[in-house]
C-alpha cells in the first residue's frame, strides 16, 4: 500500500475513488500486516515443520518494490496477486481473491493453517478482510488486535487481544485452524540479512511473474464525494502569558462541561 | 558482565557474491543496466558464477536508502549516455520526466536589500536598474540574452531523478540479472593486501553508540572479486578507498556545495510549459545558484546550492531556499503553491580535480564520488551513469576472456574507456572552471565564463582551499554588519532555546522573517513531516557522531548546526552538539562543514554510513 | 424501506455502554428519518433482560435476544453465531452495532454468513428520500467519504463518540429469546480473563473527557541544555493523577520509551496517538511538547476541542489545528497546573 506517511490527496473520476499520484507514491507493507508477518516468522522459528507463506495482493510493480525490503527480513514463500491495494476496494471482494490464492498451493492443509494479518489496514482500515477470509475457508476461532501468541506443547495456544481501556482480553484456542489479526505485537522489527534476502529472492521473482491478475474492486458501492477535511480551526496563539495564568486558564478549561 | 558480553557474541557471517556494489544512484543505474544487458544479450553462452557452481553471475547491489531513488539529486539532464544505453526510452513511461522545452539563465537582483554583495556587484546592480528600461528585466531579474553553449540542456530531459532511479531498478529487478537491496548500508571496503575482498555491512542491533543490543547482528562481509563503488559524493566507502590508497597527485576534494529542492504543485492559474527549465545565480546571496524546472501536470522542482565557498558560518540552505522562491521572479509562479516533496544532498564539486584512482585490485568506482561530476555545466546524472556503462563494458570484456579484475586490467578497459570519452573531455574543460570563486563571485563567474568560452583553454588555476581551511567565526565575518554586542545578545538567546543562529543572524542582517503560510512556506520542522517524512530505524548506530567533544566545546563556528538540512545537530549540552538520527535526511553536509580538524585535516565531525533519512520518491 | 436491526452484546452486569447506547442513538435517528422502517432490537449475552428492559422505549417493534453462559465472555465463534442467528431473526436489510471490541471482532465474518456486505468505523449515517448513505474515514483518517450500497443485508459497525448516548425510561419488555444450538466446536477457545496494567499505571482511559497528548519534546534538551526525564515523568504523573485524563503519546515519545531509555516508562504503543496510532474519542485534548503536524493532527481528529503547549510559536498547531496555542514551556505550566488542582483537591477534601 502507499506509505501512509505521505502526503495523500483523493481523485475521484470513473470507477473508485483512487490516490493522485498512486504509482509514485512509495510503497511499503501495511504496518500491522508487516507485525503479522515478524510474528509468523517468529513463531515459525519456534515450532519445527512450519512454513511461512506470503499472500500479498498488490500492483504487481508495486509488490516488487514493498519485497525489496521485506524479503531481506524473513523467509518465507511469496503468493502474488495482481492487483490494487487500494483503499476503496471492498473486503467483499479481497478476501474470495486471498482465499482462492491461498487454496491454490499446492499441498496446503487448512486444518493446520494459522491464517496471519493485520487486524485492519492502514488503507481502509476495515478490519473486515481477515474474518471474511476466515468464514471463507471456514475458520471460526478468530481474534482480532492480537499482540501475543505463545503456543503450549500440546498445540493449543494463548492469544492476547486488545480490548477497551489499554487491557488485553487472555484466550486459550485448542490449536489450528485459527485466524489472527495482528495489532503491532511485541516484536521489534527484525534485521536485514543479506542470506535471507538472497534465499527468498530466488522464489520472489518467479512468484512475482506468475502473479495472476484479480478482478478487484467495490461492486454495488457508490461513492460520493471523497475529500480531505477542510476544517481549519481559527488558532488563537497565546505569547508572553505566565505560566501561572496559562495554567489557570487551562484548569478552568478542563472543569467546564 | 562477562554475562552481558556472552549474550551479545555473535559470530560475523560472511557470503560470497562476483560482483558487490555499493549504492544505487544513477551511476550504479548505468552500471547494471548495461551489465544485464550484455548478460541478457548473451544468453546462449551465460557467464557462470565463480561462487555458486552451476548459477549465472551473482552480482548484488546495497543501497544505503529506504529505496532505489529516495536519495534527492538532479533533475535537468542531456540524457546523452543514458540515451545511448537505452535508445527506447520514453519520457512519458517515466512519472514527472518531459523533454526540455525552453530554457533561462538568471541574474536575480536584490529585492530585500539584505544580501551581502560586494562593492563590484552592487556597482552592478545599479547599473541593470538604471538601465532597467533598455534591458531584459523582469520581476528584479535580468535575463540573459541567451544560454551559453556549456550550460544549455536544449536535447535534454527533465526529470525526477527518485522516479528515474526507480523506474531503472524495476526494470533491473524484473530482469532477474541482478538484486537491489535498499536500507542496506555498508559500512566499508575489505582490504586485504592492497586489494579489496568485499564490502561489509553496518552492524545491525545496536545502540545509538553503536553497542550491541537485542537482536544484535554484525555486519555481515560480503566477499566478490569485484567491488564497484558508485556510492556518490559523501559516502564512508568512497573516503576510506581515499585514505588507503591515496589521491593522484594535484586531486583533492576541496569544493562541495549542498544543494536542497522543493517538489512544488503550481498554483492553477500558473501554465509555464513542462520542460521549462531557469537557471539562477545572484540570490538570496551572491554565491548561491538557483534553479527552477517545470515536469508535466503543473509540478516544478525548485532549488538551491549553497557551496562550501559562500563563508558564511551561519550557512542555512533551509532559510535561504525560502527566500530564493519568494524572489519576485520566482513567486509570482509559487505562491499559492503546494510542497510536495522536499530533501537536500551534497554534491563533490571539485569535479575532475577531485578524481581519485578510478581503479585498483579488485575493485572500481563509478559516479560523483570518482569525480565525474561537471560544475562547468552543472551536470552528474548522465555523467554518472556514463562512467557506469563504461565500467559494466569493461567487466563483460574481462569476464568473457577470463581475466582477472587486477588494478592492470581494470585500467586498461575501464580507465581507458572513461579517458577516451566526453565525460572525460568535458571534464578537463571543467577543472578549473570554478577556481575563481575561492577569491569571489566576480572573478568566479569570469572564471567560469572563460573556460566555458575557450573549452576551458583558459581558466583561472587557483589554490583551493578545504572548507575548514576557510570558516571563521560569525564574529570574525559579520564584523562589518552586526557589533559585537549585537552578536553576544544573538548568542545568549539562542543558547537558551536551543536554536541555531542563522534566523535570528539573518534577521538583524536585515533579512525579512518568513510569512508562513502552511502549504509552501512552512517551517523547517513541517518540511521534515510534510516533505518526505523521515525515517530513522531503530537498531543502527549514529551515523554522525563528534570525535572530541572538548573540541565542539571551544568550536566558535559551530557550522555543523547552521547548515544542518534537517535540523538533526542542534546544540546540546555543554556546547557539544546533539544528534537527532529521527531528523537526518542523509545530505551529508556536516561532512564538509566542521570547522575543526586536526593536523592531518580529519574534521571533527565523524559521518558514517547510516540507515533511513527520507522516504519520498517524488524528487 | 428498510428492516433496521441494533445489535449488541450487553455487559457482564447485563447493562450496556455508552457504546452501545450511542450506536442505538444512531439507528433510532435512522429508523424515525425512514417513514415506514421498523426497528429490532437484538441482544446477546448471558442475561439480556436488564438490557432489553432500559431501552424499552426505543421504539423498537421486536426485542430478540440469545442468551446463556457460553455468551458471558467474548469469543468469536459463539459470538458469531448468536448475531447471525439474530440477524437472520430479525430479517434485517440494514444492521446497526457499536464498534465495541466484541462487535468488531465478529461483524464482518457474520455479515459474509448472511451474503450481506460490512462497513466498519462508520461515522454517521444519512438517509435522504429513502436513501442510506455512511460517512467513513480511508488511509488512516486522512480523508472521508459518503458511500451507499446496492447490496442488503447491510452490516454496519459505528464508531464511538458519533452519537449522543440514548436515553430513555426503562419497562419491562417482551423479548423473545431465541434457541440456539452450541456445538463442541463453539468452544474450542476459553476466554481466561483480562490482564489489564496495575491500577497506577492504567493510562488509557477511553471515558475521559480530557486527553493528554505528551510529546517528544518531554525527553529533549530544556533551557538549561540538560534533560529532565525524571521530572517529565513526575508531571505527566501527576497531571494524570489529578485530572483522570486519559494519556496519548506521539510516535516519536513511545518509540523512544520502547527502545528502553530512561523515560517515560509507563508509556507504550498502546498510548500512541496518530496515523499508526489510535484516533480516539475525547470531548477535549490537550498537547504538551508535541509537533502539530500530520500524524499527529490524524491522531486528534475526533477531538472536538484542543489546546496545546509549545515552547515553538510557529509550530503546526499555529495554523489552524488547535483552538488555543500556549506558547510556553510546558515544564512550567504543567507543573503550575498539577500544584493549583492539588491545593483545590486539598481544600475541598479538607
Ligand atoms: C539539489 C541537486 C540538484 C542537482 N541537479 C542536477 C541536475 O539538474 N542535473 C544533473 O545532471 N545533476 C544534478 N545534480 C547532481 C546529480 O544528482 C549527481 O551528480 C548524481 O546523482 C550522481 O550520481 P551517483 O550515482 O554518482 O551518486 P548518487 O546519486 O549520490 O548515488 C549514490 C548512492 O549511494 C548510496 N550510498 C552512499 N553511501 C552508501 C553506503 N555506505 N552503502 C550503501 N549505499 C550508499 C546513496 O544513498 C546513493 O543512493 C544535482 C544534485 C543536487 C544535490
Ligand atoms: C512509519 C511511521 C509512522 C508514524 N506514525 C506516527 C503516528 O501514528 N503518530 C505520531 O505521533 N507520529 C507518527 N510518526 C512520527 C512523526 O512523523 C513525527 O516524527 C513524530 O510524531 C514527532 O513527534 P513529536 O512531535 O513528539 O516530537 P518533535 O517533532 O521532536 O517535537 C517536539 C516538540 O516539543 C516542543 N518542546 C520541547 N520542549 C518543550 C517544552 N519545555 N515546552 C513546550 N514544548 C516543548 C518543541 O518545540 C517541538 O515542537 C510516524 C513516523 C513513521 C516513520
Ligand atoms: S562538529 Fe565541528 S563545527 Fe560542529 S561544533 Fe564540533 S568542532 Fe564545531
Ligand atoms: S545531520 Fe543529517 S541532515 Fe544534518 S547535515 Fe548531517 S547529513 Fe544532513
Amino acid at each position: 500500500m502507499p506509505d501512509p506517511l505521505q502526503t495523500l490527496e483523493p481523485v475521484t473520476g470513473v470507477g473508485l475513488p483512487a490516490l493522485k499520484n498512486e504509482m509514485m507514491l512509495p510503497a511499503v507493507l501495511d504496518p500491522w500486516a508487516g507485525h503479522a508477518l515478524y510474528e509468523a516468522a517468529n513463531l515459525a522459528k519456534k515450532v519445527p515443520g512450519s512454513k511461512v507463506y506470503l499472500v500479498s495482493l498488490g500492483q504487481k510493480a508495486k509488490l516488487q518494490q514493498v519485497m525489496m525490503t521485506i524479503a531481506q527480513k524473513v523467509s518465507f514463500e511469496l503468493v502474488a496477486i495482481d492487483g490494487p491495494a487500494s483503499g476503496f476496494t471492498d473486503a467483499h471482494e479481497v478476501a474470495p481473491a486471498l482465499a482462492a490464492a491461498i487454496m491454490a498451493i499446492p499441498g496446503i492443509d487448512k486444518s493446520r493453517l494459522l491464517l496471519f494479518g493485520g487486524w485492519e489496514s492502514a488503507s481502509r482500515g476495515a478490519g473486515a478482510t481477515m474474518q471474511i477470509l476466515g468464514e471463507i475457508l471456514g475458520i471460526t476461532d478468530q481474534f482480532e488486535g492480537v499482540d501475543e501468541i505463545t503456543v503450549q506443547d500440546d498445540g493449543s495456544f494463548q492469544v492476547l487481544e486488545r480490548v477497551e481501556g489499554g487491557k488485553h482480553q487472555v484466550s486459550t484456542c485448542a490449536g489450528t485452524p485459527a485466524v489472527l489479526g495482528w495489532a503491532t505485537g511485541n516484536l521489534g522489527e527484525p534485521r536485514n540479512d543479506p542470506q535471507v534476502g538472497m534465499a527468498n529472492m530466488r522464489t520472489v521473482m518467479p512468484a512475482l511473474q506468475r502473479a495472476k491478475p484479480a478482478k478487484v474492486a467495490a461492486e454495488g458501492v457508490l461513492y460520493g464525494r471523497v475529500e480531505l477535511p477542510k476544517q481549519q480551526r481559527n488558532t488563537r496563539i497565546v505569547k508572553d502569558m505566565p505560566a501561572d495564568q496559562i495554567a489557570r486558564e487551562i484548569i478552568e478549561w478542563i472543569s467546564q462541561k | 558482565m562477562a554475562d552481558e558480553e556472552q549474550q551479545f557474541e555473535q559470530e560475523r557471517q560472511s557470503l560470497e557474491v562476483d560482483i558487490a556494489c555499493v549504492g544505487f544512484g544513477p551511476a550504479m543505474g548505468g552500471f547494471l543496466t548495461t551489465l544485464s544487458q550484455k548478460l541478457a544479450a548473451d544468453s546462449d553462452h551465460p557467464l557462470e558464477s565463480a561462487v555458486m557452481t552451476g548459477m549465472p553471475l551473482q552480482v548484488i547491489c546495497y543501497e544505503r536508502a529506504d529505496d532505489p531513488g529516495f536519495g534527492v539529486s538532479g533533475v535537468v539532464t542531456r540524457a546523452r549516455g543514458i540515451r545511448s544505453t537505452l535508445p527506447d526510452l520514453d519520457p512519458s513511461q517515466i512519472p514527472m520526466a518531459t523533454p526540455v522545452s525552453q530554457e533561462k539563465v538568471l541574474y536575480l537582483l536584490d529585492p530585500v536589500g539584505a544580501s551581502r554583495r560586494s562593492l563590484g556587484l552592487r556597482t552592478a546592480d545599479a547599473a541593470i536598474k538604471a538601465f532597467r528600461w533598455m534591458l531584459p528585466v523582469d520581476h528584479d531579474a535580468l535575463e540573459l540574452p541567451y544560454t551559453p553553449d556549456f550550460l544549455r540542456k536544449h536535447d535534454g530531459l527533465v526529470m525526477s531523478i527518485g522516479q528515474f532511479n526507480q523506474w531503472v531498478a524495476s526494470q533491473l529487478m524484473t530482469s532477474g540479472l541482478v538484486q537491489i537491496w535498499p536500507a542496506m548500508p555498508v559500512q566499508q571496503a575489505l582490504i586485504e593486501n592492497d586489494a579489496v575482498v568485499g564490502v561489509r555491512m553496518v552492524d545491525q542491533g545496536v545502540d545509538r553508540q553503536g553497542k550491541p543490543d537485542a537482536g544484535y547482528m554484525p555486519g555481515m562481509d560480503i566477499k566478490a572479486a569485484l567491488t564497484v563503488v558508485g556510492d556518490g559524493p559523501v559516502s564512508p566507502v568512497g573516503r576510506q578507498l581515499d585514505e588507503r590508497f591515496g589521491m593522484p597527485p594535484g586531486h583533492e576534494k576541496h569544493d562541495w556545495a549542498v544543494g536542497m529542492k522543493a517538489v512544488i504543485e503550481l498554483p492553477e492559474h500558473v501554465d509555464l510549459k513542462p520542460g521549462t527549465v531557469f537557471h539562477s545565480f545572484g540570490y538570496p546571496e551572491p554565491e548561491i545558484f538557483g534553479f527552477f524546472y517545470v515536469h508535466p501536470e503543473r509540478v516544478a522542482t525548485v532549488g538551491i546550492f549553497v557551496p562550501s565557498w559562500f563563508d558564511s558560518p551561519v550557512r542555512t540552505a533551509y532559510r535561504y531556499l525560502q527566500h530564493f522562491m519568494m524572489h519576485p521572479y520566482f513567486w509570482r509562479y509559487l505562491k499559492g503553491g503546494t510542497l510536495k516533496s522536499w530533501g537536500a544532498k551534497s554534491l563533490q564539486e571539485s569535479g575532475k580535480r577531485g578524481e581519485p584512482f578510478l581503479a585498483g585490485n579488485g575493485y572500481a568506482r563509478i559516479g560523483e564520488g570518482s569525480g565525474s561530476t561537471n560544475v562547468l555545466t552543472g551536470s552528474g546524472v548522465d555523467e554518472a551513469w556514463t562512467t557506469g556503462t563504461q565500467l559494466a563494458e569493461s567487466v563483460v570484456e574481462l569476464l568473457r576472456a577470463g581475466q582477472k579484475f587486477t588494478r592492470e586490467n581494470l585500467e586498461r578497459t575501464y580507465v581507458q574507456r572513461r579517458r577516451r570519452s566526453w565525460v572525460e573531455k568535458e571534464g578537463r574543460v571543467a577543472e578549473h572552471a570554478r577556481d575563481g570563486f575561492q577569491r569571489g563571485v566576480i572573478s568566479g563567474l569570469i572564471g567560469m565564463g572563460l573556460a566555458g568560452m575557450t573549452g576551458g583553454r583558459v581558466s583561472l588555476h587557483l589554490e583551493t582551499k578545504a572548507p575548514h581551511e576557510r570558516l571563521r567565526s560569525p564574529e570574525q565575518f559579520f564584523a562589518s554588519r552586526l557589533s559585537a554586542q549585537e552578536l553576544a545578545n544573538i548568542r545568549r538567546h539562542c543558547t537558551q532555546t536551543n536554536t541555531p543562529l542563522h534566523d535570528a543572524v539573518m534577521e538583524a542582517c536585515g533579512w525579512p522573517a518568513i510569512p508562513f503560510d502552511g502549504k509552501l512556506l512552512i517551517t523547517h520542522q513541517d518540511a521534515l513531516l510534510m516533505g518526505g517524512k523521515v525515517q530513522a530505524p531503530a537498531g543502527y548506530a549514529d551515523h554522525v557522531s563528534f570525535r572530541d567533544a572538548h573540541v565542539c566545546e571551544l568550536c566558535g563556528a559551530r557550522t555543523c548546526i547552521e547548515i544542518c538540512s534537517g535540523q538533526a545537530i542542534t546544540p546540546g549540552e555543554n556546547g557539544v552538539p546533539a544528534f537527532d538520527r529521527e531528523k537526518c535526511v542523509h545530505c551529508g553536509a556536516c561532512l564538509w562543514n566542521c570547522s575543526q580538524a586536526d593536523a592531518n585535516g580529519v574534521t571533527n565531525l565523524e559521518f558514517r554510513a547510516g540507515a533511513g533519512g527520507l522516504h519520498s520518491a517524488q524528487n | 424501506m428498510e428492516t433496521i436491526l441494533f445489535v449488541t452484546s450487553t455487559e457482564a452486569d447485563g447493562t450496556l455502554n455508552r457504546h452501545a447506547l450511542e450506536a442505538l442513538g444512531t439507528a433510532v435517528d435512522t429508523a424515525v428519518s425512514l417513514p415506514g422502517s421498523p426497528l429490532v432490537v437484538g441482544l446477546f449475552g448471558e442475561k439480556i433482560e436488564a438490557a432489553a428492559n432500559s431501552i424499552a422505549n426505543c421504539g423498537a417493534v421486536r426485542f430478540l435476544g440469545v442468551e446463556g453462559a457460553e455468551f458471558t465472555q467474548a469469543r468469536y465463534a459463539t459470538d458469531a453465531a448468536a448475531l447471525e442467528m439474530l440477524c437472520r431473526a430479525s430479517k434485517a436489510t440494514l444492521v446497526i452495532a457499536p464498534a465495541t471490541s466484541r462487535m468488531a471482532r465478529v461483524i464482518a465474518g457474520v455479515s459474509h454468513r448472511l451474503n450481506g456486505r460490512i462497513d466498519t468505523h462508520v461515522n454517521a449515517i444519512a438517509t435522504s428520500n429513502d436513501q442510506v448513505a455512511i460517512t467513513r474515514w480511508f488511509y488512516r483518517q486522512r480523508m472521508f467519504s459518503e458511500l451507499t450500497r446496492t447490496q442488503r443485508p447491510w452490516l454496519l459497525s459505528v464508531d464511538s463518540g458519533c452519537h449522543t448516548a440514548y436515553q430513555g425510561e426503562s419497562q419491562n419488555v417482551d423479548i423473545e429469546l431465541l434457541p440456539i444450538v452450541l456445538g463442541s466446536d463453539h468452544l474450542r477457545t476459553k476466554v481466561a480473563g483480562f490482564k489489564a496494567p496495575s491500577a497506577d499505571q492504567q493510562t488509557i482511559r477511553p471515558d475521559a473527557d480530557l486527553l493528554f497528548v505528551t510529546g517528544a519534546g518531554w525527553t529533549k534538551k530544556q533551557k538549561d541544555g540538560q534533560t529532565h526525564p525524571k521530572e517529565a515523568e513526575q508531571l505527566i504523573l501527576g497531571f494524570l493523577r489529578e485530572t483522570k485524563a486519559s494519556l496519548g503519546g506521539s510516535k516519536s515519545l513511545v518509540d523512544m520509551s520502547g527502545e528502553g531509555e530512561q523515560v517515560l516508562q509507563f508509556m507504550s504503543h498502546l498510548n500512541q496517538v496518530g496515523q499508526t496510532g489510535a484516533t480516539p474519542r475525547h470531548p477535549k485534548g490537550l498537547s504538551t511538547c508535541c509537533h502539530g503536524e500530520e500524524p499527529h493532527v490524524v491522531g486528534w481528529r475526533f477531538i472536538r476541542e484542543r489546546r496545546a503547549v509549545n515552547l515553538d510559536p510557529n509550530c503546526g498547531w499555529a495554523r489552524g489545528k488547535a483552538d488555543v496555542l500556549y506558547v510556553a514551556d510546558a515544564f512550567e505550566v504543567v507543573a503550575k497546573v498539577n500544584a493549583l488542582l492539588a491545593e483545590k483537591h486539598s481544600t475541598v477534601n479538607a
